[in-house]
């Protein structure tokens, strides 16, 4: 009996060593074991020693009710149409101060030259060239084959936060958090809590979380993809909850959805990947209330 | 707090029909306390209460409370027929689970059933839950819904370095569910445990279960874990 059972350990390694193919060029298998950029504890402090830089942007919005394009799951490869299509109606959009991307930009290494291009070297987070600006969330596709680095050049921080003000002085918070390894880490939670602690002390019209994971497993399209772990699930709904944030943008599933739970609406949204069916973005409309829509590509 | 009394009323009558039964499958009571850590609560501490009732040779429940520092809550009851085959056990695990997790004012209703086969050095087992998630004060004919994860597939595959009758074992387990809880399908859970039988009646279990998170994310990191030792009181004096 024994040997059979260390027969049956040892087929399972040689399995397992089978899946981690270190020639892969897409996904980083051995990530599954131990992830190869520095971990989020690490990327959260040097994203607040960027932060300390360059401080928090405050975006002037030029109407009271304003857009904001939210793209996704990207996974640029050696296509990018979808991206551009994106791109070029945003940037045809008048009421529409910035856009933001929620993580998964690149579908893996090698990649970050087809994105640059694609964003006609907009270069710093926020971005800006020809008034646009566009805000940046770290994914795990951004973030595997050790692309920390690549992304932070590139990007900048992946915990920050953002105002938006309008002409007659509302302002709506953005709040910006690292979720690329399924986790917000010790650190990041504290100041999440401390953000929001504080936000409850402004007077902002609404408040919006973004990050890449989603925080429900509620149908089978997502079957593929992996959450936070329970208690950081439960954690978060809690404090969105308590401070009264409205929303929770988030992607990662490649697959839209909408779930209203104690006050707070959590929306994934549909990936932009070319071969994405459907593949799309989501306007959302900040006024009085926040209203959405989801866009598809034609 | 009124949940916490609500619980333990629950559990008090399952509890006490845990007294005496000769044979094999005899009555227990266990009780650990753990130290846990992870990157959300950071360190606490955990006390488990529960019961094992063998009802006939075919069905067998068990019960589990969990009362943490971190103010979550869990009380489980399983339903466990099995048939004894010529060789192993194969058994149909039926669990229910109820999640007070006070600190964010938040229900968890989840359940989940497993087909499982048990043998001296392997146990393994699969199945499907589900889950419900209901803020505190949720009125349940409101127009509002509840969180509702429909189907998670559950998983258990362990294995013993000695056959189960011994008077000691150890035992590595990679799994997705334990008695106060039931992950998603992604988010395993890695155990490390053992126990001694100090005498017929007496028995000492230690368990160490580590929490990865972004396994699936390709980013995998450590998350949590979870150290428990507890003494286990079976009655009666069992035919060995």
């Amino acid at each position: 009996m024994k040997r059979h059972i260390i027969s049956a350990i040892i087929i399972a390694l040689f399995m397992l060593a089978g899946c981690v193919d270190p020639d892969s060029t897409t996904l980083d298998m051995a990530g599954m074991f131990c992830g190869s950029s520095p971990r989020v504890d690490q990327r959260f402090a040097e994203s607040q020693a960027l932060n300390a830089l360059s401080g928090f942007a405050t975006v002037k919005a030029q109407s009271e009710n304003y857009r904001i394009f939210v793209h996704a799951d990207t996974h640029i490869m050696d296509s990018r149409d979808n991206l551009e299509h994106f791109i070029h109606e945003y940037r045809n959009a008048l009421d529409c101060p910035l856009a933001l991307h929620l993580g998964d930009l690149v579908d893996a290494q090698n990649h970050w030259d087809y994105m640059k291009a694609a964003y006609s070297d907009i270069p710093q987070n926020p971005a800006k060239i020809g008034g646009d600006t566009l805000f940046m969330t770290l994914g795990n596709h951004d973030l595997f084959f050790g692309q920390w680095e690549q992304y932070k050049n590139y990007w900048g921080s992946s915990a920050y936060y953002f105002i938006v003000e309008t002409p007659s002085g509302k302002r709506d918070l953005f709040l910006i958090l690292d979720s690329a390894e399924g986790t917000l880490g010790t650190d990041q939670m504290a100041w999440f809590k401390e953000v929001l602690n504080w936000s409850d002390t402004q007077d902002f019209r609404h408040k919006v979380v973004c990050t890449h994971t989603h925080l429900f497993k509620s149908d089978g399209s997502q079957g593929h993809t992996s959450n936070f772990e329970l208690e950081e699930t439960y954690e978060i709904m809690g404090l969105l909850a308590q401070h009264d944030v409205e929303m929770y943008w988030s992607a990662h599933d490649h697959s839209r959805e909408e779930i209203t739970f104690n006050g707070v609406t959590y929306l994934v949204l549909d990936a932009l990947q070319e071969g994405s069916d459907p593949a799309g973005y989501m306007i959302a409309t900040m006024g009085d209330d926040i209203g959405y829509r989801f866009v598809e590509m034609r | 707090m009124r949940r916490l009394f609500t619980i333990i009323l629950l559990a008090l009558p399952v509890l006490l029909l845990a007294q005496v039964q000769d044979g094999d499958n005899r009555y227990a009571l266990s009780f650990n306390a753990g130290y846990a850590y992870n990157k959300t609560y950071q360190s606490y501490g955990n006390f488990d209460l529960g019961a094992y009732l063998p009802f006939n040779e075919n069905v067998e429940a068990q019960v589990d409370m969990r009362f943490s520092t971190t103010n979550v809550h869990s009380f489980g009851l399983q339903v466990r027929p099995k048939i004894t085959l010529p060789v192993g056990c194969l058994y149909f695990d039926t669990r229910l689970l109820y999640r007070d997790i006070a600190r964010n004012e938040i229900n968890e209703y989840s359940g989940d059933v497993l087909l499982g086969y048990r043998m001296q050095y392997v146990n393994v087992a699969i199945g499907c839950g589900m889950r419900v998630i209901t803020p505190f004060h949720y009125e349940w004919h409101s127009v509002g819904l509840p969180v509702l994860e429909p189907f998670i597939f559950t998983y258990k595959v362990e294995g013993f370095v000695r056959p189960q009758t011994s008077k000691w074992n150890l035992s590595l387990c990679i799994t997705n569910i334990d008695d106060y809880q039931i992950e998603r399908v992604w988010q395993p859970l890695f155990m490390l445990g053992g126990w001694y039988n100090i005498d017929h009646n007496w028995r000492v279990r230690l368990s160490t279960e580590c929490k990865p998170t972004g396994m699936f994310h390709l980013n995998a990191a450590f998350y949590g874990l979870d150290v428990r030792a507890g003494v286990e009181y079976r009655f009666g004096r069992g035919r060995k």
